[in-house]
């Protein structure tokens, strides 16, 4: 119990009580070990900082949209690449590939991929039509990323849906057919319930991914044009070592942390109450 | 057994930890230097020159330690903010200066450092009077053009008709093609209009221009001496923030107007320096303003086939105010924690000797150097001539550019000024917020 008390207390308590101290200070790299306190301060400054509020709803659309197509082609892929991947286990690493690539080796990757003169998806498309459109200009830049956030980590949702797919036992497939369900109805009526924690847990998982998206961002367009790009990791990341402000940086952390707890709060209620329903009805 | 096996192991990195990083700070000058390409090179070099001097005692010998170019300065950053000893010396920039300064001290280069280098190149490393460090390398920007393109257009006559229709229409005045010797920014904003495809559609390559817009506060630093040539600076000598001024509209105006008729590429907004050397190399381009570092590789023949024989480079064109080019300096100095100032120190004042630029330059370092000295390594470093020559005759440093925000007020012309050029934010509104943040930030 004591190492576990000691690791604790070490790897967790210490940074939290640091944390919690330099986002109720007015603290810069020269005055780390000397931070003034100013009360909460730091957090009314982001909470009427134009560019806080602009950074998380990059990050909460991001989150959302990227959560919700990896999920919908992973769903699409695992049941319709089942019979495949099934028969040929081989299949299945070609399709994780793109998830064995770091973010930031794959936000490099797209920048030579997009450039107009070394990158072969401009050439062809100049080639072919003429023109090709600027897909990191501050109109485009967003769909671009997330058009590369979902190449690389559409292929985790497919894993854990086909796994979830073919642990659904075949009797139950075959009594529905039995009893002459189509196959749009097995998958609505048996299989998709069947799925639904699955579902649930990849949507929460890429989300949490997209919501905190740093790595290939920052490689492929920084902040962007006019900070257009700018997520909440990268907006944190800029104001510690870039801006110096390192209270400001911290006390941002700290309302993201307590907006997750209360979003998995509100989850883990939402769903506790809908269990209580389901089980009085 | 395997008990006795965990402690041995447990031990053993125990006496590690507590020998051998204490180890690398005491027994010899340890120095932290820019990792890769030709610095590293040098610096290498330098050192093996050093070490093998006879008078340098064993305690005094220099041992280098590296680690990633990326996120280098927060390393650093954060390392020197822990009170860290495992270095003496380390790497400073101009633009960091100021803000490193707290955790370093000050050293006496001696008299003759003035003589190597000469007094502008040892500016860039010094903050609030004091000498931080040794300039060893030094960056500013050339102005990139194909010979062989503005070859034709100064010899043909028919295209001096064409050339002023272009530039009537996007300037409003009817100017001649002129030598990129004899360029002003207008000039040369007509040239890049001429050979823009979108503009003038017998132009032989798609873009008169690469500018590098990307929200990068290096880009910022390529893009300043345009309105420097107009007379802008950071602040005034009362200390009050000028961005907001002629000057600043006049440079900002002219890459919004060359950018939205197409001179540069789409996606400029998303470029820096690599995307920049791509476009040149693709031989779609007919000027570049670009770092003097990328022209080992845009002037080389195996890197840049396609355009290396008609590459050529002048300082960036003139302003009312002449012609200016951004200088910045990478160099060594002393960390306040080290464990062995004095053997530091020595190793520093004889980085800024004679013997020691010169040893460095020919292994492929690119220090500024005074002419008397540069004319002893011409032959077999031609462009550190040229180097020298654009940093004496042109080299500028903004007013604040060593402050201890100095980066972040880079950080926040990118962002308002890329916020302009992409449509987001008029003028007014960026300049204004510029202001606000600059003031803040040079308080």
């Amino acid at each position: 119990m004591t190492p576990l008390v000691v690791f604790l207390l070490v790897f967790l308590s210490f940074p939290a009580l640091v944390n919690i101290v330099y986002s109720l200070s007015d603290v810069t790299f020269q005055t780390m070990r000397a931070p003034e306190i100013v009360g909460l301060r730091n957090f009314g400054e982001v909470l009427i900082d134009p560019e806080f509020w602009a950074a998380s709803w990059f990050s909460l659309r991001f989150g959302v949209l990227t959560a919700v197509i990896e999920c919908s082609l992973g769903l699409a892929l695992a049941i319709f690449l089942s019979p495949i991947v099934s028969r040929h286990g081989w299949t299945m690493a070609i399709l994780m590939l793109p998830m064995m690539v770091a973010a930031s080796m794959v936000g490099l990757m797209y920048r030579l991929v997009l450039h107009e003169f070394a990158g072969p998806l401009p050439h062809y498309l100049t080639l072919w039509f003429g023109t090709s459109p600027a897909f990191l200009d501050a109109n485009n830049a967003f769909w671009t990323l997330v058009v590369v956030e979902v190449l690389q980590w559409t292929p985790f949702a497919f894993l854990l849906f086909h796994v979830a797919y073919i642990s659904i036992p075949s009797e139950i497939r075959e009594a529905a057919a039995m009893d002459r369900a189509s196959a749009w109805k097995i998958f609505w009526r048996i299989e998709l319930p069947m799925m639904k924690a699955t579902i649930a847990i990849a949507l929460g998982i890429r989300f949490i991914d997209g919501f905190r998206v740093f790595d290939n961002v920052f490689a492929l367009t920084g902040a962007g044009a006019g900070g257009s790009t700018m997520s909440l990791s990268i907006y944190i990341y800029q104001s510690f070592f870039k801006g110096g402000q390192i209270g400001q940086a911290v006390a941002a952390s700290a309302l993201l942390f307590l907006a997750s707890l209360v979003l998995l709060y509100g989850g883990a209620l939402l769903h506790s109450r809908l269990g209580q329903r389901r089980a009085a009805a | 057994m395997t008990k006795m096996r965990s402690l041995m192991a447990a031990g053993l990195a125990a006496f590690l930890s507590a020998t051998a990083i204490p180890g690398i700070a005491s027994a010899e000058v340890t120095v932290l230097g820019w990792p890769g390409g030709s610095e590293e090179t040098a610096l290498r070099a330098a050192v093996e020159a050093y070490n093998a001097l006879p008078d340098v005692a064993d305690d005094d010998k220099v041992e280098l330690l590296f680690f990633n170019r990326d996120g280098f300065y927060d390393k650093l950053q954060a390392d020197l903010a822990a009170g860290s000893d495992a270095f003496d010396i380390n790497l400073i920039a101009t633009y960091s200066v100021g803000r490193y300064a707290p955790f370093m001290e000050p050293v006496d280069l001696g008299a003759d450092a003035e003589k190597v280098f000469g007094k502008p190149i040892l500016e860039t490393m010094q903050f609030e009077g004091k000498q931080y460090g040794v300039p060893t390398d030094l960056s500013l920007h050339f102005m990139y053009y194909r010979k062989d393109l503005i070859d034709a257009l100064m010899s043909d006559e028919g295209a001096k008709t064409k050339f002023a229709e272009i530039s009537q229409k996007y300037l409003g005045e009817a100017l001649e093609p002129k030598a990129p010797d004899e360029w002003t920014w207008n000039d040369w904003a007509v040239t890049a209009l001429y050979f823009t495809k979108s503009v003038n559609p017998d132009s032989p390559v798609r873009y008169g221009t690469v500018l590098q817009m990307k929200n990068l506060l290096f880009n910022m630093m390529v893009f300043q001496s345009l309105p420097r040539a107009y007379g802008a600076d950071w602040m005034d000598a009362s200390g009050k923030v000028t961005v907001d001024s002629p000057a600043y509209r006049a440079g900002l105006e002219l890459y919004k107007k060359l950018y939205d008729a197409g001179a540069t590429p789409k996606d400029s907004l998303s470029y820096e320096y690599p995307e920049t050397n791509a476009a040149w190399t693709s031989g779609q381009v007919a000027t570049a303003l670009q770092w003097n570092a990328a022209a080992g590789e845009l002037m080389n023949p195996d890197t840049a086939p396609g355009v290396a024989e008609n590459t050529a480079v002048v300082a960036p064109p003139a302003g009312p105010e002449g012609r200016k080019d951004h200088i910045h300096g990478l160099g060594l100095g002393l960390n306040k924690n080290s464990k062995h100032k004095e053997g530091a120190v020595r190793f520093l004042k004889w980085l800024a000797s004679e013997d020691a630029v010169l040893a460095y330059a020919k292994a492929g370092g690119s220090p500024a150097l005074s002419p008397s000295v540069v004319e002893k390594i011409a032959a077999e470093r031609p462009d550190l001539v040229k180097l020298g020559e654009f940093a004496g005759s042109y080299g500028y440093v903004m007013n604040g550019a060593t402050s201890a925000n100095a980066l972040s007020i880079y950080e926040v012309q990118a962002k308002e000024f890329t916020a302009y050029w992409a449509g987001q934010k008029s003028l007014d509104e960026a300049l204004s917020a510029a202001t606000t943040s600059m003031t803040d930030l040079l308080k």
